[in-house]
């Protein structure tokens, strides 16, 4: 493994909600090597959504500096994060957030959009995304023609499609049954030890967890563990 | 910025009650946006055209209270009147109720040479046409004593299609025959209107015809003139000549009220309850009212639409695509039902010129008022969109994705 591809470095957030200030996150430091497997884990509000946030560029700190892949993702302005976004980063929702009014292929192909790839070079592109994820016969079903499982799988696809330096996965297993929740750890598996795809991933489910190679918890903002784990 | 074209057809396509349904708001908006105009421009068209120059002559008590026909003498002798003639309504209809147009009797020595700038004639007796026409209706309006002219309307109609060396028995209204019949005109020539306030479905006949039957006994009615149209000499002052006649009138036996044919049309707007601003007022309110609608109905989509806009900025797009796609949306929609409102509104046109008939004349859609619905619709979309997706500027991706769409 490579050095240090995903820093925090002294970063804290704190949000106001109705009048009441929370502190998230509490001078945290984290690194993450490059083709690393994270699993973030921890109560409810211990900061694990919001480090995804600041890492994917959704969010910004307070104080502190994020870099990913050597950019300090927290210096950028707000117009400048969604290109530096389609570029560099996958998300991977929990409940899909797959466009209902599009097809598998046509969701695959949005953030391909914003690539100089050509229309027929998109295409291909969707295709392969749906291949590795065992999908291509599903290209022109809409999500509601899909399970669940199918559907986090497309939106995996959408994930990858524009080959991203990070894939970063919010509690991608919680609206799937056991089979599909399993099945979709095995295709982050796969992305992580085939295609060297670095993902950070936070989950409430430690059979999930267990197959990420690295485990840390966290807790009222500060890292609590950090745990490699055995493949 | 990369706009997601196929999205926002999907988009389009995928909602088909919600944008049928607001599609058929808006249709129905412009369509109604188009009739009304129509009509108050139909309306106005007859003030629009009207001389300010000729003068009208009426009693002062009431337009309905004829003049007597001696006035004319002496109307004719004030400085500055070039030419006058008496104006009479008649008041009855061809074969059917339905049938109904407008006659009007008039001094056969005067009509012509007064209306020169108003009418042109097109087809005299024995088939003449062309400029010998004029000529040769007026001789055969001065020689017969039933002649008339009617206009191009009244041959072209089918319910009518009166042509020149027809006689043509109309049933009166107003003056009744004592034998009970009908009146009998020899229809001696046909004219198009220069002018848009002269309706091409108007008779005019000598007013002689009448009098002298009521004066033999043979018809009903009293032996009058109606109102007097006269012209003025060119470098007149018209308001003058206009007090000089009152003024001859002013002991009686009927005083007088004259003023110009202008506001003597408008006149005739405003004594039907001021039609423009009734039309105006209860016409605009509908029309707000679906305008209102119909933004909001696009800012209930832009609300259901925020997670969407959160996912379309995790992928990297930015949140104005997401506006401009409920702009582009908003657009599409208007355009489409303007364009069914304005099909609508030229597909009508015919039946309601056939319906509204003498009341509103020259009621048309005409390529402005086109150009206008356009607009509104183009306009309205663009503003409902930018109701609806204005607020998506102003949220974060994490906000947005935490809506439930």
């Amino acid at each position: 493994m490579s050095d240090a591809f995903i820093t925090l470095k002294q970063v804290y957030k704190q949000y106001t909600r109705g009048g009441e200030t929370l502190q998230v996150l509490d001078q945290l430091d984290l690194t993450v090597p490059e083709g690393d497997f994270v699993a973030l884990m921890g109560p409810s509000g211990s900061g694990k959504t919001t480090i995804l946030n600041l890492v994917g560029g959704l969010d910004s700190c307070d104080s502190g500096t994020v870099k990913v892949a050597g950019a300090d993702v927290s210096a950028m302005s707000r117009s400048e994060l969604p290109a530096w976004r389609a570029r560099h980063v996958g998300f991977v929702f929990q409940s899909f957030n797959l466009l209902p009014v599009l097809t598998a292929q046509e969701n695959v192909m949005l953030p391909l959009q914003l690539t100089p790839l050509s229309a027929s070079e998109r295409i291909s592109q969707a295709q392969f995304a749906l291949d590795v994820v065992g999908l291509s016969d599903r290209a022109t079903h809409r999500p509601s023609q899909l399970s669940g499982g199918q559907e986090q799988r497309v939106a995996i696809a959408r994930a990858i499609a524009t080959d991203p330096d990070v894939i970063i996965a919010d509690e991608p297993t919680g609206d799937l049954d056991r089979n599909s929740a399993d099945d979709v750890m095995d295709l982050f598996c796969k992305l992580n030890s085939e295609l060297g795809k670095t993902i950070l991933m936070v989950t409430h489910d430690m059979i999930a967890a267990r197959k990420a190679k690295r485990l840390l918890e966290l807790d009222k903002g500060l890292l609590i563990e950090d745990q490699q784990q055995e493949a | 910025m990369k706009f997601p074209l196929r999205l926002a057809l999907k988009h389009l396509l995928d909602r088909k009650t919600r944008n049928g349904l607001t599609v058929v708001a808006i249709s129905i908006a412009v369509y109604l946006l188009c009739f009304l105009i129509a009509v108050v421009q139909g309306l106005e068209a007859g003030v629009r055209s009207a001389s300010n120059t000729r003068l009208v002559t009426q009693s002062a008590v009431s337009l309905f209270v004829s003049l007597p026909v001696s006035y004319q003498q002496k109307i004719d002798q004030v400085q500055g009147v070039e030419l006058s003639t008496k104006f009479r309504w008649f008041g009855a209809y061809y074969q059917e109720v339905e049938n109904f147009f407008a006659q009007f009797g008039v001094d056969q020595e005067r009509f012509l040479p007064m209306y020169i700038k108003d009418i042109e004639i097109i087809e005299g007796p024995d088939g003449i046409t062309g400029p010998e026409a004029r000529a040769a209706v007026q001789k055969a309006f001065e020689s017969d004593r039933r002649a008339a002219i009617v206009g191009i309307g009244l041959r072209d109609d089918e319910r009518f299609g009166f042509k020149v060396g027809d006689t043509v028995p109309l049933k009166p209204l107003i003056f009744q025959r004592a034998d009970g019949g009908a009146w009998d005109f020899n229809i001696v020539g046909v004219f198009r209107p220069l002018k848009e306030r002269i309706p091409d479905s108007t008779m005019y006949f000598r007013v002689d015809y009448l009098n002298q039957a009521i004066e033999s006994g043979d018809a009903y009615g009293d032996y009058a003139a109606g109102v007097y149209y006269v012209n003025t000499s060119e470098g007149t002052s018209v308001d003058e000549v206009a007090a000089d006649i009152d003024a001859l009138f002013e002991n009686g036996p009927q005083r007088t009220q004259t003023i110009t044919e202008a506001a003597f049309a408008s006149f005739f707007v405003s004594a039907i309850g001021n039609l423009p601003l009734f039309l105006g007022t209860i016409g605009g309110a509908v029309l707000f009212s679906i305008f209102f609608s119909v933004v909001n109905t696009m800012m209930i989509s832009g609300r259901q639409r925020l997670q969407e806009c959160g996912i379309l900025q995790a992928l990297g797009f930015p949140p104005l695509v997401s506006t401009s796609l409920l702009v582009f949306e908003g657009l599409i929609i208007s355009l489409v039902g303007g364009g069914a409102g304005i099909v609508l509104a030229y597909a009508s046109e015919a039946s309601l010129v056939r319906m509204l008939g003498e009341n509103i004349r020259n009621y048309e859609i005409t390529p402005e008022l086109v150009l206008l619905a356009i607009g509104t619709s183009a306009t309205l979309g663009v503003i409902a969109g930018l109701a609806a997706g204005l607020p998506f500027l102003r949220s974060t991706p994490t906000e947005a994705l935490r809506s439930i769409g």
